[in-house]
């Protein structure tokens, strides 16, 4: 006959040493006379367990923290059940009800029947019931090809252009630079006017830009900020003539997704930046470019200012040269004059990429004064936006702009992570 | 401020003949000394093809860089230290009466005659190429500047500066054979189609004719083919400007008729006549101005004498002399775009050669940080990784039958794009789920189960904002597995909110986009935050998907200001 039954390990263990509360009886019966918890303690192995089962079957009581015997019990059912199942033999339900509560007897299951008949063979699977019979001795383990390649499984992951995004962050962050935020819509007030773009200039032209169908105007931020740009406009700020135009604030109205991120630049100047202070910016930006394999319909930008009386041309060059060599692993930078309505002295950074070669990273140049003195910043202003998809795309090792932002998911799993 | 300027900003690009470019330099300098050189003139060698070169100017508010002339002056300034270009005018006997007739059409015109000119193939492409960037940029494509250069020697002056009804006299336009009525003109000349707009809705039309009634043209659009046609042979021009402000006119004007000096020609001024007052165009006296020595050095970084800074502004064609800590300036009467004294510093540094300066990082004490939102953006995806879904970016430009028809919603207020480039990038994004949903239908031949997310921008309509509107951080989640289910979605969603220490309900309702009675909305704190739930069905077919779906999203930045328990 096969048992259903079987001693755990904890019940192999009472079968030799016998129950803890069958010790602890037999103790103080030895004894005769009460004795305190921390002395069983000390004696019984298992003593929590023996004082559980002791107190509760009314062989024990505790008083004054000390144990005093109430009676010696004639048999422990237990105990001798115990044996009984060792010796693969019948009992009550009630007890096996109760030594099973105790673990201290396990029904011995299908799994485990199996598991004998696979004694002398080779198996498989090494399995929990090969382990707990100790079965596994007994048994030849099948070799595996294991030179074989693991199956594919495909790992959670950032997508690759984020990756670069988060280390450009980290990186700017470590040179103490401060985070902006703006929003996705502008008005072109911020988008254009605070950078002292005329309403009439051609950069503003309509094939530049988008501009909004719905909702169509915004509202334009304090009067202190309008007028003042107004001023800018119209007559010039800080001994500058100005355009010399009727400047319209409802032109200034107008909502659009913004350009570039030089917007951002703007709202913080306005807003009492700290001086001195670094500023950048990773920007989302839209405008409405024949798409191709270097126009992608939205692209970011990294956008940057620093501002502090003591700041100048020489100061630009030297923060263009860091960023050229911090991000873009620049060996030589070269600076081309340039021209931004917004900057005065400009200059376009190449910089020469290992890999790349000569390459455009972005415009600069010294805010205005008819930018920063109508936000209430007298000090010199050094700001540049940087075109980092160009960078993006080489870690990446992409050289279509538009799979910076890819669709492809089969591409997306077979991504290294960028470092 | 973009890597492409081109994208900015209109760029005038020109075409220039490499020999003829240097002999108004006159100097023969090799293309690679060209290639510094035009940096000069804000330009970039963008093509050669034999003598022919292309060269992108990135000043878009400096015409008088539009052309070989302007370039070459640049150039010679910068390598003969040839200080202030003089023009001498001299006044001619031609005279532009005004009618106050086009008061009310296109009011204003200033005028020039050059004389003595030879004029070869390299010239003649220069004047037309001139003419087109200063109308076409400068002039905002004509609106604020017509330019027009004609041969002097068919004209009889006076001029009248006029008007012409629709079907008033008839005349051959340029590049025609056959006489036209202003009217036919707009109708038919290519020119008259592209520019006609800008003489939309008015009874009567600009016209310049002369005194034996021979038609000049009809500004902005079209020159006659009689005098309005300059050729190898023509010897005297006689230029106008039209349009509606000096300060646009005048430059303009400038800008051709000292181009045409630099090539020897003689200019004279116009008396312009106009119902209440006389005017003598061009007028080329040199401008005044100055700058302070303490504020050149201040805003370079440089050191520089009073000496230095005035080689250096001799060699960017000013006039420069010494007084105290001051330096009193003249510079030609073609450039408009001096502004403040910071436009002198520019020039003067750019004599004294960018690449010479010493870069110096400045020092600030300042420390930094990322946006709170991209922080906690962050930690959502590393706990979204953690659980195997991938991340995938979309573009915030979408379309309404995105974002609404194809998940069975009713059209809702979007933020929408008057002048998009394409019909399929009308709209900003308002919620995520469609971009994800997106994703995965161009992805059905790819192995299934597909798991990924998005932590993006979603736009939304707000009246209450400055800018009308609202962005809104968002995580969507989308898998798409024969097993997806609303088992799945929510314990992906508890696994995540429970990761981020943020107590939340489930509470069942009813979503167009999600089968009914496994939909739940998803809240925090009494508050909304987003939902949950498995794809209807019909969505799933309107993306020609053909796997169950089972998804959510959330408002990260509701999410990130919860206190944690």
């Amino acid at each position: 006959m096969i048992a259903k039954y079987r001693l755990t390990e904890e019940g192999k263990g009472y079968l030799k040493e016998g129950l803890p509360e069958k010790n602890l009886v037999k103790l103080l019966s030895y004894l005769k006379k009460p004795v305190t918890l921390e002395e069983a303690n000390k004696k019984i192995k298992n003593f929590h367990i023996a004082l559980k089962w002791a107190i509760e079957k009314g062989w024990v009581k505790k008083e004054d923290k000390k144990l005093i015997l109430v009676k010696i019990p004639k048999k422990i059912e237990e105990q001798e059940a115990l044996e009984k199942i060792a010796k693969e033999e019948e009992v009550s339900e009630s007890l096996l009800n109760i030594l099973i509560q105790r673990k201290l007897v396990e029904k011995i299951s299908a799994e485990v029947e199996k598991t004998k008949k696979l004694v002398g063979k080779e198996v498989l699977h090494l399995t929990p019931e090969l382990i707990k019979t100790g079965l596994w001795k007994k048994v030849k383990f099948k070799p595996y090809n294991v030179e074989a390649v693991g199956k594919k499984i495909y790992a959670g992951k950032r997508h690759p252009y984020n990756q670069f995004l988060i280390l450009i962050r980290q990186k700017l962050v470590e040179l103490g630079f401060k985070e902006m935020k703006g929003p996705t819509i502008e008005t072109e007030f911020w988008n254009f006017d605070a950078l002292y773009q005329a309403q009439d200039h051609p950069s503003r032209d309509w094939a530049m830009t988008y501009q909004l169908k719905k909702p169509k105007f915004g509202k334009l931020p304090e009067k202190r900020i309008v007028e003042n740009v107004r001023k800018a406009h119209e007559v010039g700020v800080s001994r500058s003539i100005g355009w010399q135009y009727r400047w319209d604030p409802r032109k200034a109205m107008q909502l659009m997704p913004r350009a570039h991120g030089t917007c951002l630049s703007a709202r913080t100047l306005a807003y009492e930046p700290e001086i001195p202070g670094k500023y950048f910016a990773i920007v989302r930006c839209y405008r409405p470019d024949v798409i191709d394999a270097m126009h992608a319909i939205e692209f970011n930008q990294l956008e940057g200012i620093a501002i502090d009386e003591s700041l100048n041309f020489r100061n630009l060059l030297g923060i263009l040269e860091m960023l050229a060599k911090e991000i873009a692993e620049a060996k030589e930078v070269r600076f081309i004059p340039d021209y931004y309505p917004f900057t005065e002295c400009s200059t376009q950074l190449s910089c020469k990429h290992p890999q790349l070669g000569w390459i455009e990273l972005g415009g600069a140049g010294m805010f205005r004064e008819e930018v920063t003195y109508p936000l209430g910043i007298k000090a010199p202003v050094l700001a540049w936006g940087l075109g980092i998809d160009r960078l993006a795309m080489f870690k990446i090792g992409i050289d279509d702009i538009r799979n910076l932002f890819s669709r492809d998911l089969e591409w997306l799993r077979s991504q290294k992570v960028i470092l | 401020m973009a890597e492409e300027s081109e994208g900015d900003f209109v760029m005038p690009s020109i075409e220039v003949s490499y020999k003829d470019l240097c002999s108004l330099i006159g100097k023969k300098i090799s293309l690679e000394e060209l290639r510094d050189a035009v940096l000069y003139a804000k330009g970039e060698i963008e093509r050669i093809s034999k003598d022919l070169i292309k060269i992108d100017i990135k000043d878009s508010n400096r015409p008088d860089l539009w052309s070989a002339e302007g370039i070459a002056r640049e150039i010679s300034g910068r390598i003969k230290k040839a200080g202030l270009p003089r023009y001498e005018v001299k006044k001619s006997k031609v005279l532009v009466e005004v009618d106050k007739r086009v008061s009310k059409i296109r009011p204003l015109t200033v005028c020039a005659v050059v004389r003595r000119l030879k004029i070869n193939k390299a010239v003649l492409s220069q004047i037309i190429q001139l003419q087109e960037k200063v109308c076409n940029t400068f002039g905002r494509n004509r609106r604020e500047v017509a330019l027009g250069v004609y041969d002097l020697s068919k004209i009889k002056p006076p001029i009248r500066y006029t008007t012409v009804k629709p079907d008033g006299i008839k005349f051959v336009p340029l590049d025609f054979k056959e006489r036209l009525t202003p009217r036919e003109v707009l109708e038919k000349h290519p020119k008259g189609k592209e520019f006609g707009h800008l003489l939309k809705g008015f009874p009567e039309y600009p016209m310049f004719i002369d005194s034996a009634n021979e038609v000049l043209s009809i500004p902005p659009i079209i020159n006659s083919e009689y005098s309005g046609k300059v050729t190898e042979k023509t010897k005297e021009v006689f230029i106008e400007c039209s349009g509606f402000n000096f300060k646009f006119l005048i430059p303009a004007l400038n800008v051709m008729a000292c181009a045409l000096a630099d090539r020897k020609g003689r200019i004279e001024s116009v008396k312009v006549v106009y119902p209440d007052k006389v005017i003598f165009t061009p007028d080329l006296k040199p401008k005044k101005t100055f700058v302070e020595i303490d504020y050149v050095n201040r805003i370079s970084g440089l050191r520089l004498s009073g000496k230095e800074i005035c080689d250096l502004l001799e060699k960017a064609r000013y006039e420069a002399k010494l007084k105290g800590r001051r330096i009193q300036l003249l510079y030609p009467a073609y450039r408009q775009d001096i502004m403040h004294a910071r436009d002198i510093v520019e020039d003067a540094i750019i004599s004294y050669g960018y690449n010479k300066i010493k870069p110096l990082a400045p020092r600030l004490p300042t420390i930094g940080g990322s946006s709170k939102i991209e922080v906690f953006s962050n930690s959502v995806a590393e706990v979204m990784i953690g659980l195997g879904l991938q991340e995938i970016i979309s573009y915030n430009l979408t379309n309404k039958e995105n974002l609404f028809k194809k998940m069975n919603l009713r059209e809702e207020d979007v933020v929408e794009i008057e002048n998009p480039v394409s019909a399929n990038w009308d709209v900003l994004r308002s919620w995520l789920l469609p971009s994800v949903i997106e994703f995965l239908s161009n992805n059905k031949h790819v192995d299934y189960p597909q798991k990924v997310f998005e932590i993006g921008d979603a736009v939304v309509v707000d009246e209450t904002r400055e800018t009308k509107t609202r962005d809104e951080r968002k995580l969507a989640c989308v898998i798409a597995d024969n097993k997806a289910s609303y088992e799945s979605i929510s314990s992906l969603l508890d696994s995540l909110l429970t990761n981020l220490g943020v107590k939340y309900k489930l509470k069942a309702v009813e979503h167009p986009s999600f089968i009914p009675g496994r939909t739940a909305e998803v809240i925090v704190n009494n508050r909304e935050i987003g939902i949950i739930g498995e794809i209807h069905p019909s969505v799933i077919d309107n993306w020609k998907l053909e796997v169950p779906l089972a998804g959510f999203e959330i408002d990260v930045e509701l999410l990130s200001s919860h206190p944690r328990d």
